[in-house]
């Protein structure tokens, strides 16, 4: 199934910088917002949240060595 | 010209349609907080602008594809009529309260008078206290009519985030992205509605790309501020709000509310972000990591940011503003002046970057009657420059003044060279002809003008409306508070309340429309009104 063909989400999916990562991080953005909504602030919630926030800089930061190292070489 | 009204009324049901998309989603709102009794002016508000919009986008569907002339007087009407409609909710979640049908079971506190809650809401029966409102959120300003938005039900609360975040990206953006009508017709909008930098060669793909970029950005924020301290359903409003410069809050006293250091630097990146242009992020995104530095706006974000709040910090600690015993950072307890510089340092990078991010939060209570001149002022420059153009900024944006800046400094130069010499102007890597560089400056030179004029205009309009002197207020009072509304920050230093003359609302709601399309589009739509009422030729 194409990207452009996911019901409402679709087309903006493909809008997107042709990035998995990325894709997959704006649609598991508003589960996680549910998920911890209803867990409150525990240690599972927290855990949760940093790891979506830090996935995604990390994952800039990633992008960017990368891009770097290989624009260099 | 009928045809012109045509092309025009065809695009404005567009928009209405889209309004009215977004009022309708928002009953999910209610409907998850309970709040059965906004159900009926919810679903009237949307119902209003899709009846007219679709009745005018179907009675002119054949009308033709806007040129120039048609993009500005629709992007400014279509913002005047977003903000009509968009009042609506306001207005009839006033009212029922105020009527206060039985069968409706609304809670006490809204219909018993006499307590802040019923006078927050009851502001709202005031069209224009509504239409304020509307406008200052979708222009992405931040000013309010309300006495304490802690008070408002959760509807209202989410409707003013809703209207800010997609006043942020534009209305127009949200139409195209919705309605994906290709060609020059699309692109025309989207000039008229203060962006010109595209991402990809269609308009289509650009406009979803930037809410792709927004949506992404918006999760991230909700869960860092989460992460932060804020509850979630705080997190989620003052995410938007933030991310959009918006800058409507929640609580009573906007960020000062929390009194959080964790919660003031988490929103500084927030704002960061929206004072970056989209085609920036979208690179960044990609992994292109210099154009941090290497586009000339961003770098001058940073540089200005910088600037803005190493200065702030100076003046308020000259003026020993913030004198702290004791603060602990990291575990660490500092005393005395370090403790005192770290203080003035928290609440002046928040308040520069707010100001020049033109969002508009405020953890400095006192902001207005309590800071020096010199402070007020320098918050009022970051508020008039603003930051880079093609983000969700507004003020009259730092690229502005560096052509500007920078033209002069050719200018003085030119006069050193023989006058046969051929020299070329460069400006953000791009180098210029005569005839390019002159219509850059012109263009530069021209909104600065005109952002000034208008300043000008309603500050005198304030000076005669509103108490002046010892006992009233201060001209850098309101050169500060004309400023925040025409910059769409939404600062303010007292003066803006439902209680205002009605002459300054009126003022400050042309401010914030002017403001936020950058001027010109509003004054084409005005002079065609007036040519075609006879006023002149």
């Amino acid at each position: 199934m194409r990207l452009e063909h996911i019901p409402v989400i679709g087309p903006l999916l493909a809008a997107g910088a042709d990035d998995s990562v990325f894709d997959a991080l704006l649609i598991l953005g508003p589960i996680v917002i549910i998920i911890i909504t209803f867990l409150g602030r525990t240690l599972p919630s927290v855990l949760l949240a940093v790891a979506y926030t830090g996935g995604f800089v990390g994952y800039i930061a990633y992008k960017g060595v990368t891009e770097t190292t290989e624009s260099s070489t | 010209m009928a045809n012109r009204l045509g092309t025009i009324a065809r695009d404005l049901g567009r928009m209405l349609e889209a309004l009215a998309g977004l009022i309708l989603v928002s009953v999910l709102i209610p409907l998850v907080w309970r709040e059965w009794w906004v159900v009926p002016g919810m679903i009237l508000s949307g119902l209003l602008p899709l009846l007219v919009g679709f009745g005018l986008s179907r009675a002119f569907q054949d009308a033709d594809d806007p040129g120039r002339l048609h993009g500005m007087m629709i992007a400014a009407s279509g913002w005047f009529f977003v903000a009509v409609f968009g009042s609506v909710p306001f207005l009839l979640i006033a009212w029922t309260a105020r009527l206060d049908p039985t069968v409706l079971e609304i809670p006490a506190r809204f219909t018993t008078g006499g307590t802040r809650t019923f006078s927050t809401l009851a502001a709202f029966q005031n069209p224009l206290n509504g239409f304020f409102e509307s406008m200052s959120g979708f222009t992405g300003t931040g000013l309010t009519m309300t006495d304490n938005e802690a008070a408002l039900p959760h509807t209202l609360q989410w409707w003013r985030s809703f209207i800010e975040w997609v006043g942020g990206v534009g209305v127009i953006v949200l139409t195209t992205a919705i309605l994906a009508r290709p060609g020059s017709g699309s692109l025309t909008l989207y000039e008229s509605e203060a962006r010109s930098e595209k991402i990809h060669p269609s308009i289509v793909s650009t406009v979803r790309t930037i809410w792709w970029i927004f949506l992404l950005f918006t999760f991230f924020s909700i869960l860092l501020l989460w992460l932060a301290g804020m509850p979630m359903w705080h997190a989620i409003n003052h995410a938007m709000t933030g991310l959009a410069t918006g800058g409507f809050s929640i609580t009573d006293n906007s960020i000062g509310t929390y009194n959080s250091v964790a919660i003031d630097f988490a929103l500084i990146p927030i704002m960061i972000l929206g004072s970056i242009a989209f085609p920036i992020h979208y690179l960044i995104l990609r992994g292109n990591l210099r154009n941090l530095y290497k586009d000339l706006q961003t770098r001058w974000v940073f540089i200005f940011f910088g600037l803005g709040t190493l200065i702030l910090t100076a003046v308020l600690f000259g003026q020993g503003f913030y004198q702290t015993e004791t603060m602990t950072v990291a575990g660490i307890v500092l005393h005395g002046r370090t403790a005192t510089l770290l203080q003035t340092f928290r609440f002046a990078i928040f308040q520069f970057v707010s100001a020049a991010s033109c969002t508009g939060f405020q953890t400095a209570g006192s902001l207005g009657p309590g800071w020096s001149a010199p402070a007020q002022l320098t918050v009022a420059f970051g508020m008039i420059v603003g930051a880079a153009a093609g983000s969700t900024v507004g003020g009259i944006k730092l690229i502005r003044l560096l052509t500007l800046g920078k033209g002069i400094l050719f200018r003085i130069r030119d006069v050193f060279y023989p006058s046969t010499a051929v020299r070329t102007f460069r400006l953000d890597d791009r180098t210029l002809s005569d005839d390019e560089a002159a219509q850059e400056f012109e263009e530069a030179a021209i909104i600065t003008f005109l952002w000034i004029l208008f300043l000008g205009v309603a500050a005198f309009v304030f000076m005669i409306a509103l108490p002046m002197g010892p006992d009233g207020y201060t001209l850098e009072n309101v050169l500060f508070e004309v400023a925040s509304a025409q910059g769409n920050v939404g600062l303010s230093s007292g003066i803006t309340g439902p209680g205002m003359p009605t002459v300054t609302k009126v003022m400050f709601l042309f401010n914030m429309w002017i403001g936020r399309l950058e001027i010109i589009p509003v004054l084409v739509l005005l002079r065609s009104l007036f040519v075609s009422m006879e006023v002149y030729d």
